[in-house]
């Protein structure tokens, strides 16, 4: 285990120097919108919070990190606050291969057509996409969290926006409920798959579906991409720990313990492989994560653009 | 032997709704928390309602243990809430910190 003082302090000094918890600069992790076309304007805003795009930087700090943990190396992270954090940031991002990267960025490019699919009138603004502050409020920093979350909303009040599009669990719980209570500043806030309508089908197909803590408890929306399954005719397996009670997939210790995410991640791996049926999971963090353990698993996303 | 203090309660009250005193031990949190650690985080709840301070600082670590998941919060027949009680206990050792 890592001292979470370095950890922390790492994180918070990567946040108030690039606004992005790894310390790489928006501009060279935010490029999946880039070859498509978006609209500028529309009754919604898509706003990705930037997770999907970090989980190649986040694989790739754990296996560092996996590395040193335990060893006398490890006390050394303390020293990485002096280092500014776009040098760091720079070179992390140079460790991760291309194809990561764009693999990252292919859940967002399935999610926006999903979108387009089910006629919803959204805009993509880069600008105003941006990272949520959400790790540092999960670490306990309060203040860190609440400046950053501040700014991030004070942007999208200043630009009008009042209905939100988000993709992932963390950055929808941060948008929706931690921003009106910290920021004092309230959006209407949809996950995307809460807006999909699909042409009905009859795939006739099993998959076993992971629910995120987030989604599963704290927002109560598991029975969402169920519906939407069903309605194209995919069938949901029974596992033990699901909906309200899934288990966690382990991922959000892997910055202070990589050896204790594993063992959490393992136990639930387990328990997904028993139907013997592919693994969805409907978070960046969940599908870093359960890939580790060799589960044949991909994002909801990706499946459904596959059926329609 | 470690020592009380009676305005701990008070002082954690800058860092999470004072929820601690609702707990009445039962341990469901600790057998449902996927840590499997110590009797987490039954343990950390326990040491707030004796306002055993120094327990927590000296055992600080532990909490980033805690996935933020939620599970022992939505289990907890009292609620407790003991997944917000070690978020703010986090919050109060970060603070902690930050000043020495
Ligand atoms: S489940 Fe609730 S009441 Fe029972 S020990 Fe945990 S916090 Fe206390
Ligand atoms: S929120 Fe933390 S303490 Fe509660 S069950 Fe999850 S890991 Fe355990």
């Amino acid at each position: 285990m890592f001292n979470p003082r370095d950890i922390i302090e790492t994180l918070a000094n990567n946040v108030k120097q690039t606004a992005s918890p790894f310390g790489i600069p928006k501009f060279m992790v935010n490029k999946w919108y880039k070859d498509i076309n978006l609209p500028k304007e529309g009754e919604y805003l898509l706003l990705t919070g930037l997770m999907y795009q970090f989980t190649p930087f986040i694989e790739k700090s754990t296996q560092y990190l996996e590395k040193y943990e335990g060893t006398k190396m490890a006390g050394l992270l303390k020293y990485a606050k002096y280092v500014p954090s776009y040098i760091s940031g720079i070179g992390l991002a140079m460790m991760t291969s291309r194809k990561e990267k764009k693999n990252a960025g292919q859940a967002l490019k399935n999610i926006a057509s999903l979108l387009k699919k089910s006629k919803v009138d959204f805009a993509y603004r880069p600008d105003l996409d941006n990272y949520s502050g959400i790790l540092l409020y999960d670490m306990g920093d309060q203040k860190g969290f609440v400046a950053h979350a501040k700014k991030v909303a004070k942007k999208l009040q200043d630009a009008g926006i009042k209905k939100i599009i988000t993709v992932d669990p963390h950055t929808a719980y941060a948008l929706k409920e931690l921003f009106p209570k910290y920021t004092g500043i309230s959006f209407e806030v949809k996950s995307y798959f809460e807006l999909l309508d699909l042409e009905s089908k009859d795939c006739g197909i099993e998959v076993t579906l992971h629910d995120p803590c987030f989604f599963g408890r704290y927002l109560e929306l598991s029975d969402v991409p169920r519906k939407v399954l069903t309605n194209l005719g995919i069938s949901v397996s029974k596992i033990r720990n699901q909906g309200e009670f899934t288990s966690c997939c382990g991922g959000p210790a892997e910055s202070i313990s990589p050896s204790l995410s594993n063992e959490i991640m393992e136990k639930r791996a387990k328990e997904l492989k028993e139907p013997g049926k592919p693994i969805i999971a409907y978070c960046p963090i969940c599908l870093g994560n359960l890939k580790k353990s060799g589960a044949n698993v991909e994002d909801l996303s990706t499946l459904l653009v596959r059926h329609i | 032997m470690s020592s009380v203090n009676l305005d701990f309660a008070e002082e954690l009250k800058e860092y999470s709704e004072d929820t601690a005193l609702e707990c009445f031990n039962c341990g469901t949190c600790a057998a449902i928390c996927p840590l499997v650690h110590d009797n987490f985080p039954r343990r950390m709840i326990r040491y707030v309602q004796i306002g055993a301070r120094d327990k927590i600082l000296e055992n600080s670590d532990e909490l980033w243990r805690c996935l933020h998941c939620g599970l022992c919060t939505h289990t907890c027949p009292r609620e407790a809430d003991p997944g917000e009680i070690i978020l703010g206990l986090k919050r109060f050792v970060v603070a902690n910190f930050r000043r020495s």
